[in-house]
């Protein structure tokens, strides 16, 4: 299909400055275990965890210190110490969140995870065990329980693993820097994930301007066993959103993901780097997800840096160990500059899903308000879905959000490209929110009359 | 909890995303403003001190208009966006030298207020505000809109009679060799192209208007979409009336393809849509300069092809994921 080769290679898409100059040369660095970690007991989309721990406590690192319930992941101890409370804590999306808390203490020795021998034997249950009892989930940002998008509904069939290494987001490196770091427990894991949904081939998708992270891990591939798997590592446009589901599979596949429709719809899973090498990790040495790289950067840190961090570090501790803020800092955003959101204030937990700290400075881009749509199109060619954002929003400030479907608001998937691109600064995104929410609203509302 | 954090919070939180493009509305008016510059100098050096009274009168109506729309309804000033000031300059472009200043001040404000401010401001317009005002302006003023045409330099050499005719208009009374008399004989088409002609102010040097439009197309401003579509039409519409040349080369035409068809707000938003409406304007303004009752037709062209806008975007759209065979 000729025109998704076309989009592949850059139509309806964006090319904002990366900006990743900063971080991209840094090796990852390990924090060193923080005084208190904050671990929200909600780091996962799904049911909260159950604290099997009570105030007082004494935990070692590793050990699992709430349950997991209904379709959720457990929550393991970053650091060794005791419990000092359980209660409700700043979370940096669900801005409170209940949380157990953990003063350090370098008295109590952490968990060991010694190699499991049998661990390339291992039947597919036994696998997808490991991994939730390892409380992973999608690191790329999504946070959705690993365990869960590997067990594929009814019905759903696949023959490829889409292993996603375009880490498009401006300023973020900590992806880019595990490929180089560990392109080994990235491969394995993804042969592990290979296996547990029964695909023959997996495709690593990696840009084009981190061609030595493509380098690593097919040198990896060559290095890791044969086990029978095809495995293919693919360069793709460093273009935005490259790293989005929809683009990434139509690179790397040629297939198009149907709106609204997960990967599956066209026989394809999708599991980021990071993951991956936490499922090695989960699978073959039934070690918990304990850290994770976060590349904490922007022009508002005295020194941006990739680091390995505990989970439920403080953020204004990774902020320290970057030394500081500089003092015309003014914003934060957890995730990339794209999609991320910004918070107001550093004193909340790294949760899992976290993959960016960027800190900006300046004003915000809409504190000078907007104008109207001049109609320019610009948001038309950025937008990869081929959607009209400019219709959407003069709809929507019309007071006339239904009215805005034949222009694929219900489609869209947030990126961001159109407000990167709109020259009279309008909140495409929040207009395209506005939108969807209407739209959702009224087909509940017809199927509760039609019911 | 942390010392770190607590000096700075809280943060500024706005939605993302939180990166944007250096480019913004103002700039890009402002970019337009200067890509005229080039054929409005031009018209001053041709046409003398006369041209320059149309010019102010015209920018100076559309402003004020602006401001004063603003004013009464309460709205913030908006004339620094630049959008008033370039309605002002590409009507003034397309007039006579030799119309009365106080004429061109009408006209400006009349676009301004009737052509944007009515149907809400900028973004909100369906007509093209200059071609609105220009239209007004020949209906107001016949007379002044269509004999008040300058002989090149003829104010500089304080000729009696300076007024002329232009070379469609010529060509629509007589014949093509009366239009190309007009324009010099041999070497016409070189003081066509490089704009020594009768002709409005800013329409009669095809040089510099490319020359001002290539800035625009090297900073993405404008695409050649609804431009190659006016050229296009036209060529199509005229090609059997043995003048297509003159047509192409003379009247406003470059200027409205560069400049008006270009105008974000009153042309279709993709790129096919931008081509249609072009070939579009092309096709009406060929129709109007053979059988309709003016020797120039790209202004009432560009006004019918306006009102054809929303259709043509509901008709040419982006590309979308097919929806179909989705087991979802």
């Amino acid at each position: 299909m000729p025109l998704l080769e076309l989009r592949a290679l850059g139509r309806g898409t964006i090319h904002p400055d990366p900006r990743k100059e900063a971080t991209a040369g840094r090796p990852i660095e390990d924090l060193p275990l923080p005084a208190e970690v904050l671990l929200p007991l909600i780091q996962h989309l799904g049911d909260p965890a159950v604290p099997a721990v009570k105030k007082g406590d004494t935990v070692q690192r590793g050990q699992r210190i709430a349950d997991a319930a209904g379709n959720g992941v457990p929550l393991h101890a970053t650091i060794g110490g005791r419990v000092r409370a359980i209660e409700k804590s700043a979370h940096p999306t669900l801005v409170q969140s209940p949380a157990i808390v953990l003063t350090g203490d370098a008295a109590v020795p952490p968990l060991e995870f010694p190699e499991d021998p049998h661990w390339r034997a291992l039947d597919r249950e036994e696998m997808l065990a490991r991994i939730r009892e390892a409380g992973i989930v999608g690191l790329g940002g999504a946070a959705f329980p690993t365990f869960r998008k590997l067990r594929l509904p009814p019905g759903v069939t696949v023959d490829t693993l889409v292993v996603n290494g375009a880490e498009c987001e401006p300023y973020l490196t900590s992806d880019y820097r595990l490929m180089l770091a560990e392109p080994r427990a990235i491969v394995e894991g993804a042969r592990l994930l290979a296996r547990i949904v029964g695909v023959p081939r997996i495709l690593f998708g990696i840009e084009s301007d981190k061609r030595d992270a493509a380098a690593a891990l097919e040198a990896a591939v060559r290095e890791t066993a044969a086990d029978g798997l095809e495995l293919e590592v693919r360069v793709v446009p460093a273009r935005y959103p490259q790293g989005a589901e929809k683009q990434l599979v139509a690179a790397l596949t040629g297939r198009v993901i149907p709106p609204r429709a997960l990967p599956y719809a066209v026989h394809v899973v999708v599991q980021n780097v990071a993951t991956a090498a936490a499922v090695r990790d989960a699978v073959r040495f039934r070690r918990p997800l304990l850290d994770r790289v976060v590349t904490v950067t922007g022009p508002g840190v005295v020194e941006p840096r990739n680091l390995r961090a505990p989970i439920g570090t403080l953020l204004s501790d990774l902020v320290r160990f970057c030394g500081g803020l500089t003092d015309t800092a003014t914003r934060v955003v957890s995730g990339g500059p794209m999609m991320g959101r910004a918070l107001p204030r550093l004193d909340v937990p790294l949760v899992k899903g976290m993959n960016g700290l960027v800190l900006l400075t300046g004003r915000g881009p809409f504190e000078e308000g907007y104008g109207p749509c001049i109609q320019c199109g610009r948001c038309l060619d950025a937008c990869p879905l081929g959607l009209e954002p400019n219709q959407v929003s003069i709809r929507v400030e019309a007071g006339r959000a239904t009215e805005s479907a034949p222009f694929g608001a219900a489609e869209c998937y947030e990126c961001g490209a159109c407000a990167y691109v709109c020259p009279s600064q309008r909140p495409l995104v929040q207009f395209l929110q506005v939108a969807k929410s209407a739209l959702r609203k009224q087909r509940e509302n017809l199927a509760a009359v039609a019911g | 909890m942390s010392e770190a954090a607590a000096p700075r919070a809280p943060f500024v939180v706005t939605p993302g995303p939180h990166l944007r493009t250096a480019e913004s509305t103002r700039a890009i008016m402002w970019w337009v403003n200067a890509a005229l510059l080039p054929t409005m100098a031009w018209g001053l050096w041709v046409f003398g001190p006369p041209a320059l009274e149309v010019i102010v009168g015209a920018v100076a109506g559309a402003v004020g208009a602006e401001a004063l729309a603003n004013r009464m309804m309460r709205q913030r000033l908006t004339v620094k966006d630049g959008s008033a000031v370039c309605t002002g300059l590409l009507l003034a472009l397309t007039l006579p030298p030799l119309v009365p200043w106080w004429a061109a001040l009408i006209g400006g404000a009349f676009a301004i207020l009737l052509g944007k401010m009515i149907f809400g401001g900028l973004g909100y317009n369906l007509f093209n505000p200059a071609m609105i005002g220009r239209a007004f302006m020949m209906a107001s003023f016949p007379v002044a809109m269509t004999t008040g045409w300058s002989i090149p330099r003829a104010w500089y050499s304080r000729l009696e009679a300076i007024t002329t005719a232009t070379p469609l208009g010529v060509m629509r009374e007589h014949d093509l060799q009366a239009a190309l008399h007009l324009i010099g004989g041999p070497g016409g088409w070189f003081r066509l192209l490089i704009g020594m002609r009768p002709g409005s102010i800013g329409e009669v040097s095809v040089v510099l208007i490319v020359a001002g439009a290539l800035v625009l197309l090297a900073r993405r401003v404008i695409t050649l979409y609804a431009p190659a579509g006016v050229f296009v039409g036209l060529a199509v519409m005229t090609s059997f009336s043995g003048a297509a040349w003159l047509h192409l080369l003379s009247g406003g035409v470059w200027l409205a393809a560069l400049f008006m068809a270009t105008d974000y707000v009153t042309s279709p938003a993709t790129r096919p849509g931008q081509f249609a409406f072009g070939v579009l304007i092309g096709l009406l303004t060929g129709l109007i300069r053979l059988w309709g009752g003016y020797p120039e037709g790209i202004c009432f062209a560009i006004l019918i092809a306006n009102a054809m806008v929303p259709a043509l975007d509901m008709w040419f759209r982006p590309r979308r994921v097919p929806a179909t065979g989705a087991p979802s």
